[in-house]
């Protein structure tokens, strides 16, 4: 075990674990957030997307030890009331089924806008398969996505 | 106007102010027998408080199909209130459900069963509203409508519900209420929002994985890899040195005795974390006994199958005598729709209180009913003492339907007398389901001189039964002369429910036969199957139940038409595009009639093609949530989609041979064709969308690849070497 001060959400952490424990299990077990979600623990699915410096992740595989002095945001950070272009587009089109994996789209949808404005719907694909979705929210996805990139703009 | 079930429900004061009604819903069994209700308190169902604040309590599981805002839109649309008013509360278990239909949540059931009682309800309520403003206005209530939960009258007077809440409380409930006109619904038939997007979207959706108890530790099973092994021994030495391990105990053969239940013995790590708990487990050894699955697999199952003897199901005229009459022509062709995993987003978990004398569980589950029944017999204690809080799913699909976590969890927090919360990694939830079953559909069908289907044979054989398939009333299509048989032979893995659990299985076999038929006649799949749908339905046999299949089949056929009959109408089955293939399917599920036409175009991807459009037709009576609706039958047809393209659980030496997202794959968001959903206009209750989007994609797909290459593919998955080696 070992000690770490991570910088979630624009607050330190410090906490107590091994130096091999991911990043997502930190932030759920330890510190108790529970927006991120664990799917996969492999990088498949996306479940996990966090920020880390402003670059979507998967948290499940990144150990806590290499993110000493990075800035890493959650869902729970992303804004403080849901107002995010990306949330409110999400709520517009109202995407989820089970919701399940939509925090993790969320945070993966939000990068990609940083990055790409006005994505195409050839964009957004390849910014989001790496998340998957097992109810098959992904039309409405897409939708929402071209619905935030909008709202960022006006 | 329509006569209340009264005795369906109570109306009191509320404690505090307002009123409280109280519901019951009738049995399962409601379908043939009037269901009677000697007790139903239930607590307050629906509550109207003295400011107007109405809560609906929902009993039904939430996983993803929007039952907790389909159902109080129901609610809210009789009674005439603001929908912003309305709060969801939801419902721990109530042994008070049992065997109702508020315990358990599956079957596409949820918003058909509880159309009419809720309406019943809300009716009510609203006319006891009435009553008490026409009191105070000294006024008839008749003259007195409801909207935006004010009593309104003629001349534009109001009442809110809440300053009437109370007298409404003290008066009868109505003898006969009248429910409203469709015409007069503000929310049934709109894309009201989902209740629970803005926690979803703020990260704070209400998971079992999220469930966090004071002083609990975490558990993680490593559990036998072969369906019914058992656990000889293990050496924990190595897995107590990981950092965070609290103890190592065995979970032995739990003796449950419930119908379709099955839990793996194995090994559970407690730690102070998941990641302890995950990492612990992998310094293991254990020696297990694999026992006679640890030498089957899918190649020997398929040989099973080949020689099992069948079983009659039904039959309907001499099949066999026609089949061999001269210049009758007998064809057959053989389907193979083979195992598949849930792979639900979020894993299988269940936290326990082990309290001594008591013990509660937080779950996910679409039957608190069964998950009490399990840990009465897990832990030992009577039902009373049992408490199940029912938390949503990040996705069922049928799988929370089984409480084999909560058995694990609350079996662990007995032995170590500490609240315990199980998580399954993916690995385990993908190799430990509960599959969706493998069949194999057998169909011949007799051609007569004049070039007519005369007669049909479905022979299912199949690792559950499901009773499914075999009757009268799942063959829409009418010919002189039927039989059916069956055959199951052991799985070498546990199964399950699985969206839309047979249907699934069947329609692979019955749609995709359909269509060989049609073309072997030259004619056109979709009015062929107009054609064997024209025919009388007559009563077989004088029992209720007979009456029952009667009415359920003239709907039926009824649905079947119309489906068929809005796509020529809409000019949605036309020759497919250039280069493109084209096919259709049409299937039931309950009573929800879905068809698809999926449009493939060939390729040299892993696949072989790709999926560029599927139009779906959906006749499901009235659509309480248009948006829902889509969504259910998109997530249909995608669910349906990864089974078609990389479905199929490949099994070794007893061992599943897929275990994360790497192998299990499943449909993603650039491979997700255009759907286009459309619903048969219909004023008719509700009649269910989880699941009727999911059967007829498969024959649909086959259906369309044939049509793109003259090729007839008769399994799923589909990969580039069947188009390869499929003869023509
Ligand atoms: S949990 Fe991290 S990608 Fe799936
Ligand atoms: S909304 Fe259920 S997994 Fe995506």
């Amino acid at each position: 075990m070992a000690n770490y001060t991570l910088t979630v959400n624009g607050k330190d952490h410090h906490v107590e674990v091994d130096r091999d424990t991911p990043l997502l299990w930190v932030i759920r077990d330890t510190m108790k957030m529970y927006g991120t979600k664990y799917g996969c623990g492999i990088a498949q699915c996306g479940a996990c997307t966090v920020h880390v410096d402003g670059t979507p992740i998967r948290s499940c595989c990144v150990p806590i030890e290499k993110l000493q002095g990075k800035n890493i945001i959650t869902i729970e950070g992303l804004s403080q009331d849901g107002s995010h272009p990306v949330q409110m587009a999400w709520k517009e089109i109202d995407v989820p089924q089970c919701g399940y994996c939509q925090t993790g789209q969320i945070m993966t949808a939000a990068a990609l806008l940083e990055r790409i404005p006005s994505p195409t719907d050839e964009e957004i694909n390849r910014a989001m398969k790496g998340n998957l979705c097992r109810c098959g929210t992904y039309p409405r996805i897409k939708k929402a996505i071209h619905e935030a990139a909008k709202l960022k703009q006006s | 106007m329509m006569t209340t079930r009264r005795n369906f429900l109570k109306v009191s004061a509320l404690a505090g102010g307002g009123l409280a009604m109280a519901v019951s819903l009738p049995g399962t069994s409601a379908m043939l027998a009037n269901d009677d209700i000697s007790s139903f308190d239930l607590g307050a169902f629906l509550n109207i408080d003295t400011k107007g604040n109405i809560t609906f309590l929902l009993t039904k599981h939430e996983m993803g199909q929007g039952s907790g805002t389909g159902l109080p839109m129901i609610i809210a649309d009789e009674l005439g209130a603001d929908w912003s008013k309305i709060t969801l509360k939801r419902s721990d278990y109530d042994p008070k459900f049992d065997s109702r239909l508020m315990g358990t949540t599956g079957g596409s059931g949820t918003v058909a069963k509880m159309w009419e009682p809720l309406r019943e309800a809300g009716a009510a309520v609203r006319e006891m509203l009435k009553s008490a403003a026409a009191a105070r206005w000294n006024v008839s209530p008749d003259t007195l409508t409801t909207d935006n939960s004010f009593v309104v009258s003629p001349n534009g007077e109001k009442l809110e519900f809440g300053e009437l809440a109370e007298e409404a409380a003290r008066l009868n409930i109505p003898k006969e209420v009248k429910l409203k006109d469709i015409s007069e619904f503000k929310y049934i038939g709109k894309p009201v929002k989902n209740l629970i997007t803005n926690d979803v979207v703020m990260g704070k959706g209400n998971y079992g994985i999220n469930v966090d108890i004071e002083g609990m530790v975490y558990a993680a099973i490593q559990r036998c890899p072969v369906y019914k092994g058992k656990l000889v021994s293990f050496d924990d030495t190595e897995a107590r040195k990981v950092n965070g391990v609290i103890d190592v105990v065995p979970v032995p053969h739990l003796d449950l005795d419930l119908e379709g239940q099955y839990v793996a013995e194995g090994v559970a790590v407690i730690a102070t974390s998941t990641w302890s708990a995950f990492k612990a487990r992998k310094q293991l050894k254990i020696e297990w006994d694999y026992g006679k699955n640890g030498s089957r697999d899918i190649e020997t199952y398929k040989k099973e199958m080949s020689e099992s003897k069948m079983q009659h199901a039904y039959s309907k005229g001499d099949f066999d005598k026609q089949s061999v009459e001269e210049g009758f022509e007998l064809v057959e062709a053989e389907y193979d729709n083979p195992y598949e995993a849930h792979a639900l987003m979020e894993p299988i978990n269940a936290t326990a209180h082990f309290n001594g004398d008591s013990c509660e569980v937080w779950v996910g589950t679409q039957s608190g009913e069964r998950v009490a029944q399990a840990v009465m017999k897990a832990t030992g204690l009577p039902q009373e003492k049992i408490t199940v809080h029912v938390l949503n799913s990040g996705g069922s699909f049928g799988r929370r339907y089984y409480p084999d976590s909560s058995i694990e969890a609350s079996y662990l927090s007995k032995v170590l007398s500490k609240p315990v919360k199980l998580t399954w990694s993916r690995e385990d939830e993908i190799m430990h389901d509960y599959f969706h079953p493998y069949q194999r559909s057998r169909h011949k069908a007799i051609i007569s001189p004049e070039g007519k289907v005369t007669g049909w044979y479905a022979g299912l054989i199949r690792a559950e039964d499901y009773m499914e398939g075999l009757t009268r009333w799942e063959i829409p299509y009418f010919f002189d002369t039927i039989k059916t048989e069956s055959s199951v032979i052991e799985g070498m893995v546990h199964v399950g429910a699985w969206r839309s659990v047979g249907p699934h299985s069947s329609s692979l076999g019955k749609e995709c036969f359909m269509d060989e038929l049609a073309l072997r006649l030259n004619k056109d799949p979709l009015d062929f199957r107009l054609e064997m749908l024209q025919g009388e339905i007559t009563q077989e046999g004088n029992d209720d139940f007979a009456k029952v299949v009667v009415s359920y089949r003239k709907v039926l056929q009824e649905r079947y038409i119309a489906v068929l009959n809005t796509i020529k109408e809409k000019g949605l089955w036309t020759a497919p595009k250039k280069g493109e293939g084209r096919g259709i399917a049409i299937e039931n599920f309950s009573r929800t009639v879905c068809a698809h036409i999926v449009d493939v175009s060939i390729d040299n991807s892993y696949n072989g093609f790709k999926v560029n459009k599927v139009t779906s037709v959906v006749h499901c009576g009235t659509v309480v949530n248009p948006h829902f609706g889509r969504g259910q039958i998109e997530g249909g047809v995608i669910w349906a989609l990864s089974a078609a393209m990389y479905g199929g659980i490949e099994v070794k030496n007893g061992v599943v041979q897929r275990d994360n997202f790497h192998d299990n794959l499943l449909l993603r968001i650039d491979e997700t064709p255009e759907i286009d959903v459309h619903f048969v206009e219909s004023t008719e209750p509700p009649s269910g969308l989880g699941e009727p989007g999911t059967p007829p994609l498969a024959p649909a797909l086959l259906n369309a690849l044939y049509n793109a290459t003259g090729k007839r593919i008769r399994k799923i998955p589909v990969r580039r070497e069947d188009l390869l080696n499929a003869t023509a």
